[in-house]
């Protein structure tokens, strides 16, 4: 028979589960921490670490977005759990030990992760003040696309933290941000995709900060973007050609731009993927090729290139993706280039 | 317990980028359990080596039999060497995909973010020149809706395809999927006998949620949404899909639940034999279906009892809110009559068509009825096309046509009827709605070579593999396929099929497709009853009308017409004419 006494110790075990009265934020952090140390130590007590861990997750998650039958925290409660896990250092702890975590627990670790990094008072982002104080966790999240089974929780986080400049720049200055060349064209399709969308992002965000970034670093960008372009890969090629016309059209980036149209390299890349066997990339080759024709202030080898293919230009053109007759847009481009194309004239020597 | 997947779960928090909305506690329990039986399986096929992952070579893999074709995508059967394993593999052709690859992504990321007996299982995937594998589980039962057409072809169904206790083993198990499903923030949004499969030792899994969706939907993956929101067969579309207005949530699944919980017990949904416009009318006009919807004789069902019929109203009730969730209906008394996977294995699997009893041509297929898996005389699956409408009552497996040629299209291994052209469409009100599915189209395709830029660039005079013929068909999305007009004498009496494209309230894009007869549809009449059955916004009808109007009437050799839409685009959306956002566009689907 149960005493009264063994009776209330179940209900106080039992309780946080069903209603408010919940571990305090300190207890769970603390216990998600120890947790977490032990699961890295991993000694024998591995299976109960990791049971503690994805338990105390749960419950952190369930403060920051509720139940089905509790709505979530206080803003009071969910400061202090924001406060104890900087304090802890817990956020970095979890996502080096991310792939010890079990697999419900890893896509718990980003959205506790990407909650409290949205996390915002006033106008202050407490989470991105304190990440830029810890860039090592952005470091972590970047390398994570070496490791097949966390890439995309990783990729996830990525993204959240790319929203925001002050952690775009770390990241886009950082040595790791190279290795998105590599991630890019990795073999799982979706690990891969999900570096570039991550890498995109980066590239595309802040425009201001991209612009920069761009100009500043053109040369060493430029020579790993040649051989995304180049691939063996057809879904990196087709899609690095596609951000690729993004980022010259994108009036922020002219400088860029303009030093990618003056060198007559990346004319004749242009130029043989508009005859692509994939008519996707065609079509986004012809929209890069177009910047190059476009251009008021054509350097000589620039120039020299196109007369001296003038005609078979006009022909190609003319015969260009015919079947695209409703897109409007698309028609009148072809036919400014065509015309373009036909006028030019050899520079007059000086 | 708290139920996951309640209401509470959807609210909106400060951003939406999370690709799983926030969601209760998942039961733990039931994923060590899972983890328990994936070590144990390892530790018998790897003799004591873990087995690495899934590799990412073709050259890792066997290809086999076809057991499904799509327009964009061919599935195998597959071996897998290093693991000597089987697995199915999906080989979807990318040419085809035309706007970016991010909803690709998503898809896919929707997919490998599951983990549960009861969803299939992806394993990796990768490139392989043009195309994208995907390899996934083999699940060698077939469909339910395989087992259920079988069965009704070689026993006495009319009072019951089956009986209780293996309705509930599979529906429980379906329910668990859902339940995960909905715990990770997904909807599945096409739950149907057609789309749980089943393995040889009786698992039960969801398929083709995401990803595999759009591989059967027809030639432009881009438009994988279509089905989700309205193309496919609405038999088991919730009353608020079909409105569409505001959205729905994970509820939508429980419904479509309820559906196929009649369709195991009549072996089909219960307004099968209308054509979808009108399957909408009596979804949204009157009271929900029972099992007696569709019966033809008083009692016909009498044989299934009250738990059952209760949980199928509870599942099946007009206002969202009102139905259980996934969990709150596990706890339903009906599947206290479940029994275990040995008990489906004997029911189900051993029942169903086996290699050397093939039936010889699948029943007829009735309007309404889902389509995914089929086998065939061979003994082969094939992918066919979701709807086969009415005409399509001699369904000759065609093995004459070479079954994995991507670009060609989706004809090839069909169970279709090759001559039975591409919407199956279903005549009804005026309009048709049906999925993309498309022999007779692709035939046509391939044989009118596009004009494809032969002329090379100079300097670069070498063209690499360019052959017209080869070229894919249907490079971005609103290019209508170079056919030849057709004579007009014959237009006057055939309906001309069209389609209209574009963005729902979701932002998801949808093909609503209908058919113009000249002489006796007008534009305005066809803007207006779209308007009526609320599949676009009245603000719209006059566009709709005018861009009509001009594809039939004024532009003869036009095969599709993009317009800006008075409805405009979203709050943060730029308009935008090629992803059709703030436009629409009209074309002529042959």
């Amino acid at each position: 028979m149960l005493s009264s006494v063994g009776y209330c110790k179940i209900l106080a075990t039992v309780m946080p589960l069903f209603g408010k009265s919940q571990k305090s934020p300190t207890e769970v952090v603390r216990a998600l921490k120890e947790a977490v140390n032990a699961l890295e130590r991993g000694d024998k007590k591995a299976e109960k670490a990791q049971e503690d861990v994805s338990k105390n997750l749960v419950l952190i998650k369930n403060m920051l977005y509720g139940t089905s039958d509790a709505e979530p925290q206080t803003d009071i409660i969910v400061a202090q759990l924001a406060q104890e896990l900087y304090n802890s250092n817990l956020l970095l702890l979890l996502i080096q030990n991310l792939s010890r975590i079990d697999f419900e627990g890893k896509k718990d670790v980003a959205q506790v992760f990407n909650n409290i990094l949205r996390r915002q008072i006033g106008t202050r982002s407490p989470t991105v003040e304190y990440i830029c104080t810890k860039p090592e966790i952005l470091f972590t999240l970047m390398r994570g696309y070496e490791h097949q089974e966390i890439a995309l929780n990783c990729g996830t986080m990525l993204r959240e933290c790319a929203r925001y400049e002050a952690l775009a720049k770390i990241m886009l200055y950082s040595d790791d941000f190279f290795n998105f060349f590599r991630y890019v064209e990795v073999s799982t399709f979706d690990i891969a995709s999900d570096a570039f969308s991550t890498f995109k992002e980066l590239l595309t965000r802040h425009k201001i900060l991209c612009a920069e970034f761009l100009e500043v670093n053109y040369d060493k960008v430029f020579s790993h973007y040649q051989r995304l372009l180049n691939s063996e890969n057809y879904v990196t090629r087709r899609q690095s050609l596609k951000l690729l016309g993004e980022l010259l059209l994108d009036r922020h980036n002219f400088t860029v731009m303009t030093r990618y149209i003056s060198n007559p390299d990346n004319l004749k890349l242009m130029m043989n993927m508009l005859k692509e066997k994939s008519r996707n990339i065609q079509f986004e080759a012809f929209h890069v090729f177009k910047v190059f024709v476009a251009n008021p202030n054509k350097p000589k080898p620039i120039l020299d290139i196109l007369l001296r293919n003038q005609e078979k230009l006009v022909d190609f053109l003319t015969r260009f993706h015919t079947e695209r007759s409703e897109d409007e847009q698309f028609n009148d481009e072809k036919a400014y280039l065509i015309k373009q194309i036909k006028e030019l004239k050899p520079a007059a020597e000086h | 317990m708290m139920p996951p997947g309640s209401p509470g779960i959807f609210r909106r928090k400060t951003s939406s980028s999370d690709s799983a909305p926030p969601f209760s506690t998942y039961p733990r329990s039931a994923r060590v359990s899972i983890g328990n039986i994936l070590a144990h399986k390892m530790a018998v096929t790897g003799a004591g080596v873990t087995v690495q992952g899934w590799p990412n070579t073709k050259e890792d893999y066997e290809l086999k039999e076809v057991i499904g074709v799509g327009a964009t995508a061919v599935v195998h059967g597959a071996f897998c060497k290093p693991r000597q394993e089987k697995c199915a593999i999906k080989r979807i052709n990318l040419e085809k995909w035309n706007t970016s690859m991010d909803e690709l992504l998503k898809e896919i990321q929707a997919m490998s973010s599951c983990n549960h007996e009861n969803v299939v299982t992806y394993y990796t995937s990768f490139v392989v020149r043009e195309e994208l594998w995907l390899v996934l589980r083999l699940l060698e039962g077939g469909s339910l809706l395989d087992i259920i057409k079988h069965k009704m072809k070689t026993a006495n169904c009319q009072h019951g395809v089956f009986d209780e206790s293996t309705i509930a083993t599979v529906l429980k198990e379906v329910l668990k999927g859902l339940e995960y499903f909905h715990s990770n923030g997904q909807i599945h949004r096409d739950i149907k006998a057609g789309n749980i499969l089943l393995g040889e030792d009786g698992t039960v899994q969801i398929a083709d949620f995401g990803v595999s969706a759009w591989l059967a939907t027809g030639r432009d993956l881009s438009r994988q949404k279509v089905r989700h929101t309205f193309v496919g067969t609405p038999c088991w579309m919730a009353p608020e899909v079909m409105e569409q207005d505001h959205g729905y949530d994970f509820k939508a699944d429980i419904w479509s639940f309820g559906i196929t919980a009649i369709e195991m017990a009549t072996g089909t949904a219960p307004y099968h034999k209308y054509p979808p416009m009108k399957v909408l009318m009596l979804t949204l006009q009157n009271d929900p279906p029972t099992l007696d919807t569709g019966a033809e004789e008083k009692d016909q069902y009498k044989a299934y009892g009250k738990t059952f019929r209760r949980m199928i109203v509870d599942c099946l009730q007009k206002d969202p809110s009102k139905r259980p969730t996934a969990t709150e209906l596990l706890r339903h008394p009906f599947f206290k009559k479940a029994k275990d996977r040995r008990y489906l294995q004997q029911t189900l699997v051993a029942m169903g068509p086996s290699l050397e009893t093939r039936v010889q041509k699948a029943a007829k297929r009735q309007p309404g009825t889902s389509g995914r898996l089929h086998r065939t005389v061979t003994g082969e699956w094939v992918w066919s096309s979701e709807e086969d409408g009415d005409g399509s009552s001699d369904e000759e497996f065609d093995k004459e046509k070479p079954m994995n040629n991507i670009d060609g299209g989706g004809s090839s291994g069909s169970e279709k009827d090759p001559n039975e052209g591409d919407s199956g469409s279903i005549q009804g009100m005026g309009g048709t709605i049906s999925e993309q599915s498309s022999p007779g189209h692709s035939v046509q395709k391939s044989a009118t070579p596009q004009k494809a830029p032969g002329t090379p660039t100079p300097r670069h005079n070498k063209q690499p593999g360019q052959q017209p013929v080869q070229q894919p068909m249907q490079p971005y999305p609103g290019t209508a396929p170079v056919i030849e007009q057709q004579d007009p004498g014959m237009m006057e009496s055939t309906p001309i099929n069209l389609v209209l494209r574009m963005r729902n309230s979701r932002r998801e894009l949808n093909d609503i497709r209908f058919e113009f007869v000249i002489g006796k549809d007008s534009p305005e009449g066809i803007a207006s009853e779209l308007v009526g059955a609320g599949l676009v916004d009245g603000g719209d009808m006059v566009a709709i009308a005018a861009s009509l109007r001009r594809l039939i009437e004024t532009c003869p050799s036009c095969r599709a017409v993009t317009f800006p839409l008075n409805s405009g685009c979203g709050e943060n959306e730029d308009p935008d004419d090629k992803a059709l956002i703030g436009f629409a566009q009209i074309s002529i689907t042959d």
